[in-house]
């Protein structure tokens, strides 16, 4: 058990990166995603990570994440430490710690509400019966009580990522991921996708991590962290200091 | 849990369909047709069957001596030898129209090479003169009306002479498709044109404390002639009709291609179907779900999918093979290692097909669910 350090102020830490390098591709191609990246984040906090297109937020949620590999650096994640762990106790790791909220939903279209919700839990191993039956107490949470039997492709784009978020959360995940998840949806009901996923993130042993560059949305966070060309170039404390520096 | 793709469901289930219909059913056929030939064998039972050197099959005829009965006789691990007559006759129906029949001629004293199934009348009344003992087929061939079917006691003519009905018979269709006439030896060589050489082939039984294997081997060693045992000359005769005619290859080509079908639809309709979820089986993965588990999976639904076409498949099959047995007509046979072997086969190129997929899902990083 890897004891995560505490800040100064006296938060505790959830995810703690550092020095932390991706290469993709070899020689003349090489990609350098990330470059010995650096940053925190705390637990019952949302943290957004910002930054323009191509400069790596993508890569950093992947490995915080547990899904890509990296090649130098260290990362704990509450109390897993990824670096030089097998394939194997990854895929146990994200099995049991991780909730996933990507920008295209990625229901499975063919089963209804309820059965993508349980599917985590089926990976899990528990039963069908118990996995509906907690399923359908999280839909209900998400505001879909009632739904359970509909087909994600009858639903609007708000509807599906309130699905996801279901589905992200039904085994009580301590990290949830979220890869511009209001990308696809409007003003409005982005703005509800990210209140909702604010509240999740009040929970004193949790932590949810979003990627985006969807501005409409900045204002949600918790606290920011602003990247450019494969690094943490700074961590907002608020949106109102973002802003500020941005001079907004 | 992913077959919610009607279209591809319905594609999958076919296809299987259709490679297990066609495997098993011209099996079937093959099976079918491949008994027929050496029905002789089981229309005339015996031990041992000494016939011509040349002969290789119970189909093919060469003419032997009278006198060969005797030599076969005259071996010591032989209890007795009897000849045999077979030919095929033309036979006279009463509105003067001739129908091929093949005349089995039984050794008189013996009867030995009767029918296997009498169902009216006495074998032992062939030893009157001009009486034939004729099958369920011959009753359809040689009647004139249907609603007056030969019966025992009618009469028809066989080279211009009598042959009177003293019972019916059933036997097993032949390959040549001609109803069998049997009578006796005797009479046989009466209704035959006569020919320089008549026995056609020695019915023999091994004399006690020896196998048929060691007396055919006797047979052979002291009168020259051609012996066989019963699996011998079976083998051998299902030997020669691979070797020297087109059905095996021609039947055998249509079962690689229900198999090839089968590979090819059920493959490729599986592995598009992984392609075109590879999103959401990257999201399984990346939501922990392991290669075992997401392979099981795969495994599952293409077994499910393959039971059903099998099932399909094989029940069109056996209703094919109850109307075939209804009308008689097309050879065919569904032993039960039949569907046996197209249950293995089909899940063999289920397996195939999920196979493919499942490499690939061995290959899927689980990042690329964020990537666009
Ligand atoms: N699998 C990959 N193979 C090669 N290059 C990649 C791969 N994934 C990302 N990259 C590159 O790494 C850089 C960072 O990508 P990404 O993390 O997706 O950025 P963002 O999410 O901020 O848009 C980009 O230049 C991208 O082209
Ligand atoms: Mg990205």
């Amino acid at each position: 058990m890897a004891n995560l350090p505490k800040t100064e102020a006296g938060h505790e830490l959830a995810i703690h990166v550092r020095g932390v390098s991706k290469t993709f591709g070899q020689g003349e191609a090489a990609i350098h995603a990330l470059k010995d990246v650096d940053f925190d984040a705390r637990k019952g906090e949302m943290l957004m990570i910002v930054g323009p297109s191509g400069c790596g937020k993508t890569t950093l949620l992947s490995v915080i994440a547990g899904t890509l590999t990296f090649e130098k650096g260290e990362i704990d994640v509450f109390d897993a430490a990824l670096q030089g762990m097998k394939q194997r106790a990854i895929t146990e790791f994200r099995k049991r710690n991780v909730g996933f909220i990507f920008q295209q939903f990625n229901l499975i279209p063919t089963i209804n509400l309820l059965e993508n919700v349980s599917v985590p839990l089926l990976i899990n191993g528990w039963t069908r019966r118990r996995a509906e039956e907690k399923a359908a107490a999280t839909l209900a949470v998400v505001g879909l009580a009632g739904r359970e039997k509909d087909l994600p492709t009858m639903m609007s784009g708000g509807q599906q990522q309130r699905v996801a978020i279901a589905r992200a959360l039904v085994h009580d995940p301590r990290l949830v991921i979220c890869d511009e998840p209001t990308s696809a949806l409007d003003k409005d009901t982005g703005g509800h996708i990210m209140e909702l996923l604010r509240e999740v993130a009040r929970h004193p042993d949790r932590c949810v991590v979003v990627v985006t560059h969807d501005s409409r949305v900045f204002k949600y966070s918790d606290r920011m962290a602003e990247m450019e060309d494969g690094r943490v170039e700074r961590i907002h404390e608020s949106f109102d200091q973002y802003a500020n520096k941005q001079g907004l | 849990m992913l077959l919610g793709d009607r279209s591809k469901y319905l594609m999958l289930v076919g296809g299987l369909t259709f490679a297990a219909l066609l495997m098993t059913q011209q099996c079937g056929v093959f099976i079918g047709l491949l008994s027929w030939t050496t029905s002789h064998m089981r229309n005339m039972r015996a031990s041992i069957w000494v016939v011509d050197p040349k002969v290789e099959q119970i189909n093919e005829i060469k003419a032997m001596r009278d006198t060969d009965v005797n030599r076969v006789r005259s071996v010591s691990a032989v209890a007795y030898a009897v000849p045999l007559y077979a030919g095929i006759l033309q036979a006279r129906v009463a509105d003067g129209s001739f129908k091929p029949v093949q005349i089995i001629g039984l050794d008189a004293t013996t009867l030995v090479g009767r029918p296997p199934r009498i169902l009216a009348g006495r074998l032992e009344d062939l030893r009157l003169p001009n009486t034939v003992m004729i099958d369920e087929l011959a009753v359809t061939r040689l009647s004139l009306d249907p609603k007056r079917p030969l019966r025992i006691g009618d009469s028809f003519e066989i080279n211009d002479r009598e042959a009177r009905v003293i019972g019916i018979c059933r036997t097993d269709r032949h390959f040549f498709g001609y109803p069998y006439v049997y009578t006796t030896y005797e009479q046989a060589l009466q209704f035959a044109p006569p020919t320089r050489k008549m026995l056609s082939m020695v019915l023999a039984e091994p004399a006690a404390g020896f196998t048929a294997e060691q007396a055919a081997r006797q047979i052979e060693g002291e009168t020259h002639l051609k012996a066989y045992t019963e699996a011998e000359f079976s083998a051998s005769t299902l030997r020669w009709f691979f070797r020297n005619t087109g059905i095996p290859a021609s039947f055998g080509t249509t079962i690689l291609l229900g198999f090839i079908v089968g590979v090819a639809i059920a493959g490729q309709t599986f592995y598009s179907f992984v392609l075109e979820n590879l999103r959401h089986l990257g999201a399984l993965k990346a939501m922990g779900a392991s290669n075992a588990l997401l392979g099981r999976m795969l495994l599952l639904q293409a077994f499910t999918v393959g039971l059903i076409g099998y099932g399909l498949g094989v029940g069109l099959t056996v209703l094919f093979g109850m109307v075939v047995m209804r009308t008689g007509q097309p050879p065919f046979l569904l032993p039960y290692q039949l569907p046996l072997a197209t249950l293995v086969v089909i899940l063999l190129i289920c397996s195939l097909a999920a196979l493919l997929g499942i490499r690939k899902i061995y290959k899927l990083e689980p990042a690329v669910v964020f990537r666009g």
